[in-house]
C-alpha cells in the first residue's frame, strides 16, 4: 500500500513537557486508523497537527511520496485535508450553504455546486434539511451536517475528532454507519475515539497513543 | 422662559422648515456619515486584527485603543488643533475650521470605540469557527469575511455607538470646526451656542432633532437584527 502522508520525527512541547515525541506517523492512501489513548495522552492535538491547526516540530515529511516542507496552514494541506472537530461548529447560515462551504472556497460552480451538496445531504440523510437553520438542529443532524461538508471536499485525508462522543441512540447508529461508508471508500480516515464499534470497524487499523509515543496494531 | 414655552417655541420651529436649522442638521449629518464611511471599515479591519494577531504589539495596540476611549472629545479636538493650526504639521492642509476637519476630529472619535467593539465582537466567536473556515480551504481574506459575519450583530451595533458617540460629540466639532454658521455649525455646537445666549428654542429644537436622530438609527438597528435572525442561504 502507498503512503499517503509520511511525518518523521514529530514533537510537540507546552513549555517543558513533551506530550507527543512521534518518530513516525504513516497513513497509507485508502487505509482507515482508530487513534486511541486515554483523556489527555494528545489524540486531539496529534489530528490537529496533521491538519495543519496546531504547529509542530517536524523533521521529515512526505506527502504521495514527495517531500513537503511542514507549515500550519499550508495550502496543501487546505486543499487536502478535511477535520471535524469533536463537537463540530456550523457557520449560522442554513444547512446547504454550510457543506456548500469548501466548495464555493474552491471556486466550484453553482449548478456542480448544488448537485455535490444535494449529493452529500442525501448521503448524510439530511436531503429534507437544506434550508433548515442550523440553530434548529439536533446533535446527531449537526454531526451529520460536519460530516457531508467534509465528505462532499472528497478529500484524500479525513480526520475525525471523537465522531461519536457526544451522542447516543439512533444518532450515533446513523453517524457510524456514515462513517464505516466512509472506511473503505478510497480516502484515508483517521479517526480519534474511544468506541468499540468505530475501532472494530473492518479494514481500521488500532494506533495508540501512550506516554507520548504511537503504538500502531494492524 | 418657561420649559413648557420654550419647548412649544422650538416645536413649532423644528416642524417649520428653518433654513438656518435646516443647514445646522445639514451639517452634522453630512460630517458624521462620511466620517463613519471612512472610519467603520479601518475600525472593523483594526478590531479583527486586535481580536486574531499573535503580534506582540497586540497588548500594546488594545491597551491604546482602550485609554482612547475615556480621552475627552475636547482634548481630541485640542490635538488635531494643534495638528492643523497654520503653524502645525498637518497646517498646510488648511482643514481647521472646515467640514474636514471636523470629520477628520469624528473620525478619532470613533475609530477607537468601533474598533473595540468589534474586538470584543470577534472574540466572543467560538475559535472553531475561524478553524473550520482554515479547514475547508479558506485563505485568511475568507476566514475573515467569515467570521466578522458571525460576529456581525456585534459589529453592526459598534457602528451605531460609533454613529451615537460622533454625532452627539461637542468639544471637537467646537475645536476644529469653529462654529461657523452654515459652514461648520452642528447641531449640538449650535445647541452650545444657542443655550449660552439663551435661545432656548433653538436649542431645544435641535435637541430634539438629535433625540429623533437617535431614534430613527436605533430602530433601525432594531430592524436589522430582527432581519438577521432569518437564517441567510449562504452569506458566510
Amino acid at each position: 500500500m502507498t503512503a499517503l502522508l509520511e511525518l518523521a520525527g514529530v514533537r510537540k512541547c507546552y513549555g517543558e513537557r513533551t506530550l507527543l515525541d512521534l518518530d513516525s506517523v504513516r497513513i497509507d492512501t485508502a487505509g482507515a486508523y482508530a487513534l486511541t489513548g486515554i483523556n489527555g495522552s494528545g489524540k486531539s492535538t496529534l489530528m490537529r497537527i496533521l491538519c495543519g491547526l496546531e504547529p509542530a516540530s517536524v523533521a521529515s515529511s512526505h506527502w504521495k511520496g514527495a517531500p513537503i516542507r511542514w507549515s500550519p496552514y499550508s495550502g496543501l494541506l487546505r486543499q487536502s485535508v478535511v477535520y471535524v472537530h469533536q463537537h463540530p461548529v456550523l457557520f449560522s447560515v442554513q444547512v446547504a450553504a454550510n457543506v456548500g462551504y469548501g466548495l464555493r472556497v474552491r471556486g466550484v460552480a453553482q449548478p456542480q455546486l448544488q448537485a455535490r451538496v444535494h449529493e452529500a445531504l442525501q448521503w448524510a440523510g439530511i436531503g429534507h434539511l437544506p434550508g433548515a437553520a442550523v440553530r434548529n438542529l439536533s446533535g446527531g443532524e449537526v454531526q451529520r451536517v460536519a460530516l457531508a461538508r467534509a465528505k462532499v471536499l472528497e478529500p484524500d485525508l479525513l480526520l475525525l475528532d471523537e465522531p461519536t462522543s457526544n451522542l447516543d441512540g439512533a444518532a450515533r447508529e446513523q453517524v457510524l454507519a456514515l462513517i464505516a461508508s466512509l472506511v473503505g471508500s478510497g480516502r484515508s480516515v483517521v479517526m480519534a475515539c474511544h468506541d468499540r464499534d468505530l475501532i472494530n470497524l473492518p479494514g481500521v487499523q488500532r494506533w495508540k497513543l501512550r506516554d507520548g509515543k504511537l503504538e500502531t496494531k494492524p | 422662559m418657561g420649559v413648557l414655552h420654550a419647548t412649544g417655541e422650538a416645536l413649532t420651529l423644528a416642524l417649520s422648515g428653518d433654513a438656518a436649522l435646516l443647514a445646522i442638521i445639514g451639517v452634522s449629518l453630512r460630517t458624521t456619515l462620511v466620517s463613519l464611511v471612512m472610519a467603520f471599515p479601518l475600525a472593523v479591519a483594526a478590531g479583527y486584527w486586535l481580536a486574531t494577531t499573535r503580534s506582540p504589539a497586540r497588548a500594546v495596540c488594545i491597551w491604546l485603543v482602550q485609554t482612547a476611549l475615556s480621552l475627552p472629545t475636547v482634548l481630541i479636538g485640542l490635538l488635531l488643533y494643534l495638528l492643523l493650526s497654520r503653524a502645525g504639521p498637518l497646517g498646510n492642509l488648511q482643514w481647521l475650521f472646515t467640514q474636514p476637519g471636523i470629520v477628520a476630529g469624528q473620525m478619532l472619535i470613533g475609530l477607537p470605540l468601533m474598533s473595540a467593539l468589534t474586538l470584543h465582537s470577534v472574540q466572543a466567536v467560538d475559535r472553531r469557527i475561524a478553524e473550520t473556515a482554515i479547514i475547508l480551504g479558506a485563505g485568511r481574506a475568507r476566514t475573515a469575511v467569515t467570521v466578522l459575519f458571525e460576529a456581525r450583530f456585534g459589529i453592526v451595533a459598534a457602528l451605531v455607538h460609533g454613529f451615537g458617540r460622533v454625532v452627539s460629540e461637542v468639544g471637537c466639532a467646537l475645536m476644529v470646526g469653529g462654529n461657523i454658521a452654515g459652514e461648520t455649525r452642528t447641531i449640538t455646537t449650535a445647541i452650545a451656542l444657542e443655550t449660552s445666549k439663551g435661545e432656548f428654542a433653538q436649542g431645544i429644537a435641535l435637541g430634539l432633532v438629535l433625540i429623533t436622530i437617535a431614534l430613527v438609527v436605533n430602530a433601525a438597528l432594531l430592524l436589522l437584527q430582527g432581519q438577521a435572525r432569518h437564517v441567510p442561504a449562504g452569506a458566510a
